[in-house]
């Protein structure tokens, strides 16, 4: 009986089995906004949100999760989403850039935009977090005081599957 | 939204396929988000979807399946969701987001 159970115990070795954990990380892009806008208004004519003229630029978050998988496409505003009534023209500035990333070579991004009319695109070829700000600013016709109300404009921010 | 490259699967009706797609809502100002569909040059498709605009939650996630024609799958190129904002009282830019998978396959 001795002699069975140390033959047993020799037997009675742990179970091992390797259980693979397997997983895929698909192409994802994700927007944020970070912080919004403010329009400022330095001169009676003028609405800006750029912090000279007493403005807030509003910053956007795009998250990717494959390099080279989305383009980055901001278009800055060029009417009011909502304003009092105004009857002369408004001339319309803005543009785009990249003001943080989480990998240092998303720095490019900046020197490799194309702007197309006040469309500005980045091409995301590295995945991580890139924060862009656009500026925006309206100036009322013949440098007329816009009229008191509140005023919106829309920044359109997309991220398209390349 | 997600798949970036989703995959065309027949549907239940002849002549007709779906795609099935997930959203998740990581802004916290927004709850509506609109579906399009749009071809290479921005124009809009036709499709038929259970949600046109879709009510989402903050850091919520929905499922929903978009039906179309297979006539238009030549043209068919982007799937759009585009965030709806809110009207605001202070005078400020406001973001609208727009995520677009792509149904003509990945780049070669």
């Amino acid at each position: 009986m001795k002699y069975l159970v140390t033959a047993l115990s020799l037997f009675a070795l742990p179970a091992l089995a390797n259980v693979p954990i397997t997983g895929t990380v698909e192409a994802k892009c994700v927007i944020q906004t970070t912080k919004d806008g403010v329009y400022g208004n330095p001169i009676a004519s003028k609405l800006s949100t750029t912090p000279a003229d007493g403005g807030v630029l509003p910053v956007i978050r795009f998250d990717v999760s494959l390099a080279d998988s989305y383009t980055a496409n901001i278009t800055h505003p060029t009417s009011f989403s909502t304003s009092p009534t105004l009857n002369d023209t408004v001339a319309w500035t803005g543009s785009t850039s990249v003001t943080q990333t989480s990998v240092a070579g998303m720095s490019a991004y900046e020197a490799a935009k194309v702007v197309v009319e006040n469309t500005t695109i980045f091409d995301l070829t590295l995945a991580g977090s890139t924060w862009f700000s656009t500026a925006s600013s309206a100036t009322y016709g013949s440098s007329k005081p816009f009229v008191g109300g509140v005023y919106t404009a829309l920044v359109q921010a997309s991220c398209i599957a390349k | 939204m997600t798949p970036a490259y989703p995959i065309v699967k027949p549907s239940h009706v002849a002549g007709v396929v779906k795609v099935e797609m997930s959203l998740f809502n990581s802004r916290e100002e927004i709850e509506w988000y609109q579906i399009e569909l749009f071809d290479l040059n921005w124009t809009n498709i036709p499709f038929a979807s259970s949600y046109r605009i879709i009510n989402i939650g903050y850091k919520e996630r929905k499922s929903f399946d978009v039906y179309i024609r297979k006539s238009d799958m030549d043209e068919a190129v982007y799937l759009c969701t585009t965030s709806k904002v809110r009207k605001t009282s202070k005078s400020r830019t406001l973001v609208s987001s727009r995520i677009c998978s792509r149904l003509d396959g990945e780049p070669a």
